[in-house]
C-alpha cells in the first residue's frame, strides 16, 4: 500500500539508460524498467530491458508478435502475477518505487493504472454502471454521475450515449465498447494508461477515433500502447520502442527519429516492411 | 468454354442417404421418451381427474365452453388467417383421423383400456394445438397480456399459499419481532441514505437488519403479548407488498393511481382475511392469498391500461372462469352425469384416510414444501460458495492445484453415490450423532441438500466457468480485489447458469424416497407439521404408501391424484425459478 502514499511524487532522477542508445529526455519518466527479465516457465519472454517512459508522452512499443512487448506491459500494472508461471526479476520503477517490492500491494498498483484490452471488454452492465466501476471498487465519495461524465467526455463517447446511460455496455458497436472501456479506465482518474492493441479488433473508421482520442489523452495521462500497426505508432506516438524476437529492446527513441533514420539495420528492416 | 460445358447436365449428385437415415434415428431418440412419458401421464390425467368416466356429452359441453372460447382468443391474438386456417385443419383432420384409427384399433387389434376415442382426440389433438396456439397466441399483444395477466393470478395464488405453508413451521412471532426491529429499521435507513446520498446510512442498513433479527430471537420469550397471527401478517407482509406496488407505479404515473393500486388490493385483502373465518376458509391464508394475488394483478392492469396497448387481453381470466362456469351450469341443468375426480380441493385440503374418498395430501404436501425450500437455500449456498471457490480461489497448479484436481474428482464422483447411501449418512449423522431426531424436517433436508449438493456445484462450477477470462481481467486492471471481481462481475454473469443447475437438481430432490425412507420419515402423518423438528412425510413418501394399499381405488385414483399434484407443484416451482433466471439473463 506504501506506493500509494508516494505515488504524487513522481521520480525524477536520472537513470542508467543500459545498453540502449537514447537522446536526452526532457520530460520527467512516468515509468523506468531497469534490467527487466520476464520468464514464462522457462522461457524468457523479456530480456534485459531497460527504458524510461516519459510522462504525459504516447509511449508506442512495437515488434513483431511474441516479442514481449505486451508482456512489458502487464509488467508494470503486475497483471503478469495472475499467470502462474510468470517470473519477474529485475525493477519497474513507477512513483518512485518499484513495483516488485514485497511492500507494493498489486490491486492498490492497479488503481493508479488504467489499462485497456486489445477485444473490447465492458461489463455485462449498463453503460453508466461500466464507467462508474472503478469509484465503485474504489469507494469514491465524490459526485459519480459528474464523474461518469467527465470520463465518458474524456473518451469521446458522452455525445452518442448520453441519452441511454441505462442501456447495457454490450449493445454499442465494437468501436463505441472499446472508447467506452477508456472512459472505464481513465474514470479514477489514473497516472498511466496501458493500451495492449486497443484497435486491432476496430474497423478503420473506429480505429482512428481512438487514435484521435490517445492525442488527447495524453495532455493528462502518460499512455503506454501496444500496437502492430506501425502507421499508427508514427502518427500518435512520441517516443517509440522496437522490439525484436526474443524479448529485446533493440531501440527506443523519439518517433520521428524510429521512423526516418533508425540506428539499426533490423529496425529499418521491420519498420519498412522487410523483416517481421 | 463456356458452350462447351462439361456440366450442362448438372454436377452429379452426392449421396446423403447416411445422413438422412441418422438424422431420423436421432429424431427417433429424441422423442421415444417423451412419447414413453406422455403415455404415461395420460393415463394419470385420466385416473386423476376420473376422465374414464366422463360422458361424451360432458366433454363435449367443457370443450364448447372452455377449449373453444381459449382457441378463439389465442387465434385472435395471432390474427394470421394462415395460421386460423392451419389450426382449423388440425382439429378437424385430427377429429376423422383419430376416430378412424381409434375404432381400427379396438376392431381389429386390441381394446384400449379407459380411453374413449373422444379422449384420445383431446390429448392427441386438442391439446397440442392449443399448447401451439398458446405459445404463438402469447407473441400477440393481445395474448400477452392476457397470459401475463393469468400468470400473475395464478402465480399470486401460489406464492401466497406457499407463504402460509413457510409460517406453519416458521414461528411468525419471532417474524413479527424481527422485522419490526430489523428490516424496518434496515430498509429506512437505506432509503434515507439514497435520498440524501448519504452513504454512511445505506452501509449502516445491512449491521442494523442483522441486529435486530438477533434481537427479535432474544426478545421471542421475553416479550408478553403479540397481535394476534392476522394483525401481523398485515403489518409484516401485506402492508410491505402494497406499498412496493404503489412503488413502481408512483415511479410512472399519478399519485391517485399509484394510492389506488396499492390501496384497493389491500384494502380487499384485509377485509378478505377478516371475512374469510366465516366461510372456514383460514384468515392469514385468505389474507396473503388476496394480496399476493391483488397488488401485483392491479399494478399489471393498470401499466396495459395505462399503455393502451392489447387492453382486450384483460378478459382473458374472464374467458376462462366465465368458460369454467358456463359449463357446470349447462351440466347441471342437462344432467349430465359428471366425472368425480379424485383431485379436489377435498384432496388438497384434508388428511390421509384409509377410505380412498377420504384421502388427502394436505400434510404430505406441506412436508415436501418445506423440505424443498430448506433444500433450495441450504444447496444454493453451499453449492455456490463450493463452486466459486474452487473455481475462482484455487490455484490450478502446484500442491495445491493437485488437492483441487483431487477435490473436482471426488465431487464428481458424490454424484455417482445412490441415494440410499445419502439417506445411510443423514441416519447416522443429522438424526443420531448431531441429534436432530429420526424423521424431522430438518434431517430431511440437510440429507436431501448434501445428496444434490453435487448436482448443484458442477453445474454452478460450469457457469462460472462459462463467465469469459476477459471480463475478470478487466475488473482485476481496474484495481478490483478478487472478491470484489467475484461479486461484480463474475456471479452476476454466472448467475442464470447457476440457477439452472439448482432448478434440475431440485427436481430430483423433490422426487426422492429412498433416503427419506432411511433417515425414518413416516410413509403417513395425519397432521401438517408444525416445526421444523416435528415428524412430517413427503408427497413421494405418501403415493408410494397408497401404491402399496389393497383397493384399487388407491392404487389407480388416488395415486395418479397425487402424482398431478407432485408435478403441478414441481413445475410452479421451476416456473418460478426459471421466471427468475429469464429476468437475470435480461438484466444483462
Amino acid at each position: 500500500m506504501s506506493n500509494t502514499e508516494t505515488s504524487d511524487s513522481l521520480i525524477t532522477t536520472d537513470v542508467e539508460t543500459g545498453s540502449n542508445e537514447q537522446t536526452a529526455a526532457p520530460d520527467r519518466t512516468a515509468v523506468a524498467a531497469r534490467d527487466l527479465n520476464v520468464y514464462y516457465g522457462d522461457e524468457q519472454a523479456i530480456d534485459d530491458v531497460s527504458m524510461e517512459i516519459p510522462e504525459n508522452r504516447v509511449t508506442a512499443l512495437i515488434g513483431p508478435s511474441g516479442c514481449g512487448k505486451s508482456t512489458f506491459l502487464r509488467c508494470i500494472n503486475r497483471m503478469n502475477d495472475m499467470i502462474e508461471v510468470c517470473r519477474v526479476e529485475g525493477d519497474i520503477e513507477f512513483g518512485g518505487k518499484n513495483v516488485y517490492d514485497a511492500d507494493v500491494d498489486p490491486v492498490a498498483l492497479r488503481r493508479k493504472i488504467g489499462m485497456v484490452f486489445q477485444k473490447p471488454n465492458p461489463f455485462p452492465k449498463s453503460i453508466r454502471d461500466n464507467v462508474a466501476y472503478g469509484l465503485k471498487i474504489q469507494g469514491y465519495d465524490g459526485d459519480v454521475d459528474e464523474r461518469v461524465e467527465e470520463s465518458l467526455k474524456g473518451a469521446a463517447l458522452w455525445d452518442e450515449v448520453k441519452d441511454q446511460l441505462g442501456s447495457s455496455g454490450l449493445d454499442l458497436s465494437g468501436g463505441q465498447q472499446q472508447r467506452l472501456c477508456i472512459a472505464r479506465a481513465i474514470a479514477p482518474d489514473p497516472e498511466v494508461v496501458l493500451m495492449d492493441e486497443p484497435t486491432s479488433a476496430l474497423d478503420p473508421v473506429a480505429a482512428s477515433k481512438i487514435e484521435d482520442l490517445i492525442d488527447d489523452l495524453a495532455e493528462e495521462y502518460t499512455v503506454i500502447i501496444v500496437t502492430h500497426n506501425m502507421q499508427q505508432a508514427a502518427r500518435i506516438s512520441d517516443r517509440t520502442a522496437v522490439f525484436l524476437t526474443g524479448g529485446r529492446l533493440v531501440e527506443y527513441d523519439d518517433t520521428t527519429k524510429i521512423f526516418e533514420d533508425p540506428e539499426e539495420q533490423r529496425v529499418e528492416d521491420y519498420i519498412t516492411g522487410k523483416f517481421g | 468454354m463456356a458452350t462447351d460445358n462439361a456440366n450442362a447436365s448438372g454436377f452429379g449428385e452426392v449421396s446423403r442417404l447416411r445422413g438422412v437415415v441418422f438424422e431420423y434415428l436421432s429424431l427417433g431418440a429424441s422423442v421415444i421418451g417423451l412419447v414413453a412419458l406422455g403415455v404415461l401421464l395420460v393415463y394419470v390425467t385420466i385416473d386423476a381427474f376420473d376422465l374414464a368416466n366422463a360422458s361424451p356429452e360432458w366433454l363435449l359441453t367443457y370443450f364448447l365452453t372452455l377449449v373453444v372460447p381459449f382457441l378463439a382468443f389465442c387465434l385472435y391474438s395471432v390474427s394470421d388467417p394462415a395460421v386460423t386456417r392451419r389450426s382449423l385443419a388440425a382439429l378437424g383432420g385430427g377429429l376423422v383421423a383419430v376416430a378412424a384409427l381409434f375404432t381400427a384399433i379396438e376392431t381389429f387389434l386390441v381394446a384400449i383400456p379407459r380411453l374413449s376415442w373422444q379422449l384420445a382426440y383431446l390429448f392427441v389433438v386438442a391439446m397440442p394445438v392449443t399448447a401451439y396456439l398458446t405459445y404463438v397466441g402469447s407473441r400477440g399483444r393481445v395474448g400477452a397480456v392476457g397470459f401475463g395477466l393469468v400468470g400473475r393470478l395464478v402465480g399470486g395464488i401460489a406464492i401466497g399459499l406457499a407463504l402460509g405453508t413457510l409460517f406453519l413451521v416458521f414461528d411468525p412471532l419471532v417474524w413479527f419481532l424481527a422485522y419490526t426491529l430489523g428490516v424496518v429499521p434496515a430498509a429506512a435507513l437505506y432509503a434515507y441514505g439514497r435520498w440524501r446520498s448519504a452513504d454512511r446510512a445505506s452501509t449502516a442498513a445491512v449491521p442494523v437488519g442483522l441486529l435486530g433479527v438477533v434481537a427479535a430471537v432474544f426478545l421471542r420469550g421475553v416479550v408478553t403479548t403479540y397481535p394476534s397471527d392476522l394483525i401481523i401478517y398485515i403489518w409484516t407482509l401485506a402492508v410491505p407488498i402494497a406499498v412496493a406496488g404503489e412503488r413502481v407505479v408512483a415511479d410512472r404515473s399519478s399519485r391517485i393511481a399509484a394510492a389506488a393500486v396499492g390501496g384497493v388490493p389491500l384494502a380487499v385483502a384485509i377485509a378478505g382475511g377478516f371475512l374469510a373465518g366465516g366461510l372456514g376458509v383460514p384468515g392469514p391464508t385468505a389474507l396473503l392469498v388476496l394480496v399476493t394475488v391483488g397488488v401485483p394483478t392491479a399494478v399489471y392492469v393498470h401499466r396495459t391500461i395505462d399503455e393502451g396497448d392489447g387492453v382486450v387481453g384483460l378478459a382473458l381470466p374472464v374467458l376462462l372462469v366465465g368458460g369454467a362456469l358456463v359449463g357446470a351450469l349447462v351440466v347441471e341443468a342437462w344432467g349430465v352425469p359428471a366425472p368425480d375426480p379424485w383431485l379436489d380441493v377435498g384432496y388438497v385440503t384434508e388428511a390421509p384416510s384409509s377410505t380412498a374418498v377420504e384421502a388427502g395430501l394436505y400434510p404430505a404436501i406441506v412436508g415436501s414444501v418445506i423440505i424443498i425450500a430448506l433444500v433450495a437455500v441450504l444447496s444454493f449456498v453451499l453449492g455456490v460458495g463450493t463452486s466459486v471457490f474452487l473455481e475462482e480461489y484455487m490455484p490450478e497448479s502446484g500442491v495445491l492445484g493437485s488437492l483441487t484436481r483431487l477435490l473436482q474428482v471426488n465431487i464428481a464422483n458424490l454424484a455417482a453415490i445412490p441415494s440410499v447411501v445419502y439417506g445411510l449418512l443423514g441416519l447416522g449423522l443429522f438424526a443420531n450423532l448431531l441429534g436432530f431426531g429420526l424423521g424431522t424436517a430438518v434431517t430431511a433436508s440437510l440429507t436431501l441438500s448434501l445428496l444434490i449438493l453435487p448436482i448443484t456445484i458442477i453445474s454452478a462450477q460450469e457457469a462460472i466457468r462459462s463467465v469469459p477470462d476477459d471480463l475478470r481481467r478487466g475488473s482485476d486492471a481496474m484495481g478490483a480485489t478478487r472478491w470484489q471481481t467475484t461479486k461484480n462481475v463474475v456471479l452476476p454473469e454466472a448467475f442464470p447458469g447457476i440457477l439452472t443447475g439448482t432448478i434440475l437438481a431440485l427436481g430430483r430432490a423433490i422426487g426422492e424416497t429412498a433416503p427419506l425412507i432411511m433417515i425414518g420419515a413416516a410413509t403417513t402423518v395425519f397432521s401438517a407439521p408444525d416445526s421444523l423438528f416435528s415428524r412430517f412425510s413427503a408427497m413421494p413418501m405418501q403415493i408410494y404408501a397408497w401404491a402399496n394399499y389393497p383397493q384399487a381405488e388407491f392404487r389407480y385414483g388416488v395415486v395418479a391424484a397425487g402424482v398431478i399434484t407432485l408435478l403441478i407443484i414441481l413445475i410452479g416451482m421451476n416456473g418460478t425459478a426459471i421466471l427468475l433466471r429469464n429476468r437475470a439473463e435480461r438484466g444483462t
